[in-house]
């Protein structure tokens, strides 16, 4: 059986390359070995997204009472925001399989391994059969890392240990959740149960949360958690899991905090090994398949996309290195930019960047300028936010007067974000930025009242 | 009246000149005799003086705007006076049209029938198309493919504004990276969205020096016409040829001692001040009778073999290399020689050199000896198949009857095109070249 692609991952890299290759007349063949989606569908970004909005109405709900609304008796089940979780999910999934359909892509649910490169193309094995292609995208993903830290493999076989993809079926809301990683994933789901009960405490090695983010809007982040109640503990390791309890070290002295549950969210790593990708020589670097521009390995008519790279690790970032692979595979001119791919953290408030960050900036010794805006520019945000402190960061390349980063940290966050990857992206000027026209009222004028600043 | 300033024809192989400077403004009150605007060509510069009085009314092109020769570049009269009949640019202005039409209609319809005109007019031959100066000088800058542009200038012919729209509706560069793209030489491939040059483009083409994070404090310094002239010949002269270099030396005792002579009854004879230049140029052109492969130009298929020498002289000049012509060197006398090719070097040193002057060589000979160079390969002016190279005097021994002799030798640095003649023939030159030289007195007499 020939193909022109064979796509090992059915995640968004996947499933994304595999519906543009298919629509575009190549012979598609899809493996997933678990659910068609893939993480970002099945045990991350969506289910995640369907538990917090949950959690969001019921803090509306609860602290409404300065917006003139007052409710009583106000209850949240754990098990019906799982139930819909689990619907969302199913709907998105099926929506997926059905644009693969439609783009004449097989699907094949098992587990693929490389058997090697023959006359005729590459060799896969699945359910048995022997497939051949003359490409291969590899979309693997990535998997949780696992510290080795003493009491985890326990933990993890007795279920105190979770990662990503447990904590999204747990069945109840642990009354003491401790997060070992303040990064995106950790923070969310750090959002959800705090939101609905549980007493969160987040254990973070660095000396701030969230990552890569602006640090500023990393503070702004934590300070809005710990009025919620969320501790915090950086420049904290974990040193042992016990039964019922999580050891770190702070400051040379070893401390416990209690827990019910343990979410380890430390970060991923590229799934490279266990589908035979030694057999065709690909070249893995620090982990990751190494592989250009274009998406292509050292193998020739060996792609790779997604979190497979290590390159970004988001699922949109997977969505347009599918799309370079394939237009590549085409023939078409196209290559993967990483100047300009937005971050968002779904907590409450939403944080959202692109491009530098002012630490990023300093570190590659760009000289740019800065505005930083309270978020209280916007009447909208006003008018919706109480007590509200989000801001909004504008980052400006000193010499050639255009756009280098957006950052912020306030409601819709996420959805704005898009218009400043756009000017990221294109490298609009300040003046050029100006001459757009923004919808009022909205908060994405905070954004035009930054770029008057600078 | 109002009278308009053409940009002069300077030499019937100029086209066009560049304005490098304008002595007065819009609206300055102007004499008979002000100086109105410095122009020069690939190779000379001039100055253009006022020959009406009044006010300036208007200038069409700036400074560094290359204007066609006979377009207007200005106009001056009285205060208030209408202009805008006078406007090059203005290329949509009915008069200007209606002419240029009547021309184009009326050429063909001579000798061949009115269809034929028509598609000549309608159709841009690719390779034989028409462009204005400015549209190809903006083209070649912004590195854009110019037979793309649609051309709304008149007989078809491709002007600014085309280009510029060409520019315009590709916006093939991001607001950020456009104007350092524009005003750099680079080129290089857009990694932006839809091709777009982005700031990361631009970085990507740096100098390896600068790529490496090496800090190196650089001036950049924009080529001069001449500059750009000078790179592409040199560049095409040792791209095309077959060139190698023959050195040898000459016992310059009979040269110096005639100089010598010269220097001495100046006042007496009325003769100029001879140089020892002067005399390996007239020693040269008397040779090359004799050598007539390199008193040639060389094309593929052919050789023009020449009856007379136009020695072609390589002088320095503070704009930087220029070679003017000596028009029938052979046939001139010592004396007048000399003369001639110091009026020739002083003009191109001034610059006021005339640009039909700087063509037309058959042999080049260039002097380096006064600079100290021992031997050097020079590179041959195309399509000629020599070029002489002068040396320093340099203090040599030799054995005359068993005696060593010390005598001040010349050297000779001959780079001959091998596609045109071969080493031996090419060494003969040499030969007689030094005989000539050694026994110059002889020379003279013949």
């Amino acid at each position: 059986m020939g193909y022109d692609l064979i796509v090992i991952g059915g995640g968004p890299g996947g499933y994304l390359a595999a519906e543009r290759a298919g629509h575009a007349g190549l012979k598609t063949l899809l493996i997933e070995k678990r659910f068609v989606g893939g993480v970002c569908l099945n045990e991350g970004c969506i289910p995640s997204k369907a538990l917090l909005y949950s959690a969001k109405i019921f803090d509306y709900a609860r602290f409404s009472e300065k917006y003139g609304v007052t409710c009583e008796g106000v209850k949240f089940d754990h098990s019906v925001a799982m139930a819909r979780k689990n619907k969302v999910v199913k709907t998105l999934v099926s929506g997926v399989k059905g644009a693969l359909k439609s783009s004449k892509v097989t699907v094949v649910e098992g587990e693929a391994m490389i058997q090697g490169r023959m006359e005729d193309g590459f060799h896969v094995v699945v359910d048995r059969e022997v497939v051949v292609g003359t490409r291969l995208l590899i979309a693997t993903g990535s998997m949780p890392i696992v510290p080795p830290i003493k009491g985890v493999p326990e933990g993890v076989k007795k279920g105190f240990v979770l990662t990503n993809r447990e904590i999204l079926d747990l069945d109840h809301v642990p009354a003491q959740l401790v997060v070992v990683g303040g990064g995106v994933i950790g923070l969310e789901m750090a959002s959800y149960f705090n939101s609905v009960g549980s007493k969160v405490v987040i254990i973070e090695m660095l000396d701030h949360i969230a990552g890569a983010t602006d640090k500023e809007i990393g503070t702004i982040l934590m300070k809005n958690y710990q009025k919620k109640g969320v501790e915090f503990h950086l420049q904290s390791k974990v040193v042992e899991i016990k039964a019922k309890s999580v050891v770190y070290e702070k400051d040379g002295k070893k401390l416990e905090v209690p827990a019910d549950k343990v979410l380890l969210s430390i970060g991923r790593r590229p799934v490279t090994q266990g589908f035979g990708l030694e057999t065709i020589g690909v070249a893995v670097e620090n982990g990751a398949i190494k592989s250009d521009q274009h998406g292509r390995t050292n193998v020739p008519g060996v792609y790779a996309a997604g979190d497979v790279n290590g390159v970004y690790m988001l699922a949109h970032t997977a969505y347009r290195e599918a799309e370079v692979c394939v237009n590549h595979m085409l023939g078409k001119k196209d290559l993967m930019r990483y100047d300009a791919i937005p971050s968002v953290i779904y907590t409450n408030p939403e944080v959202a960047g692109v491009g530098e960050t002012e630490e990023t900036a300093k570190a590659k010794g760009i000289a740019f300028d800065c505005a930083t805006l309270t978020m209280k520019y916007s009447g909208r945000y006003v008018a919706e936010n109480e007590d509200g402190d989000g801001i909004c960061k504008i980052l400006v390349d000193k010499k050639r007067r255009n756009v280098i980063g957006i950052h912020m940290i306030g409601s819709y966050a996420s959805e704005m974000i898009l218009s400043a990857g756009m000017m990221v992206e294109l490298e609009l000027k300040v003046d050029d930025v100006k001459e757009f026209v923004f919808p009022h009222p909205t908060v994405c004028e905070v954004v035009r009242e930054g770029i008057f600043q600078l | 009246m109002a009278t308009p300033v053409i940009m002069p024809r300077q030499g019937q192989s100029v086209e066009s000149c560049i304005i490098t400077k304008w002595y007065k403004k819009k609206g300055d009150p102007v004499a008979v005799g002000d100086l109105l605007f410095n122009y020069e060509t690939d190779k000379a510069a001039f100055e253009e003086e006022a020959k009406v009085a009044g006010v300036l009314l208007e200038i069409f092109f700036p400074e560094g705007d290359d204007v066609p020769c006979l377009t207007n570049v200005c106009v001056i009269g009285a205060a208030g006076e209408d202009v805008s009949a006078f406007n090059p640019n203005a290329t949509a202005q009915a008069p200007a049209q209606e002419t240029l039409a009547a021309s184009v209609e009326a050429a063909p319809q001579e000798e061949k029938p009115p269809e034929v005109a028509e598609t000549q007019v309608a159709t841009i031959k690719e390779g034989d198309f028409k462009i204005s100066p400015r549209a190809k000088n903006l083209a070649a800058k912004q590195g854009v493919d110019s037979r793309k542009a649609t051309p709304t200038g008149p007989n078809g012919r491709i002007i600014e504004q085309d280009i510029q729209k060409l520019i315009d509706s590709g916006a093939l560069v991001t607001s950020a990276a456009r104007e350092e793209y524009l005003t750099s030489d680079l080129t290089v491939e857009g990694t932006g969205v839809g091709g777009r040059v982005r700031t990361a483009d631009l970085a990507n083409a740096v100098p390896a020096a600068q790529a490496t994070g090496q800090t190196q404090e650089v001036e950049e310094v924009k080529l001069s016409n001449i500059r750009k002239v000078i790179a592409k010949a040199m560049h095409n002269s040792l791209s095309t040829m077959a060139q190698l270099t023959l050195n040898t030396s000459f016992d310059a005792t009979d040269v110096l001692s005639y100089r010598e002579k010269v220097k001495a009854g100046m006042e007496k004879t009325g003769v100029g001040n001879i140089t020892l230049n002067d005399m390996i140029l007239f020693a040269v052109a008397k040779t090359l009778l004799m050598h007539r492969d390199l008193n040639a130009h060389f094309f593929d298929d052919k050789m023009l073999l020449f009856k007379n020498v136009n020695l072609g002289i390589a002088v320095d000049t503070p704009r930087g290399l220029m070679v003017p012509t000596l028009f029938g060197a052979n046939l001139k006398s010592l004396n007048q020689l000399s003369s001639d090719a110091k009026a020739l070097i002083d003009s191109c040193q001034k610059g006021t050199v005339s640009p039909d002057t700087l063509k037309g060589g058959t042999f080049t000979v260039t002097n380096l000896g006064a600079l100290g160079i021992e031997s050097f390969t020079p590179v041959i002016n195309p399509p000629q198949t020599g070029i002489l190279g002068v040396d320093t005097i340099e203090v040599k021994v030799k054995e005359v009857n068993g005696a060593y002799v010390y005598y001040k030798a010349m050297g000779l640095s001959l780079t001959f095109d091998h596609r045109a003649i071969d080493g031996a023939p090419a060494a003969k030159f040499l030969k007689d070249l030094v005989t000539n030289l050694e026994n110059f007195s002889t020379l003279l007499a013949q």
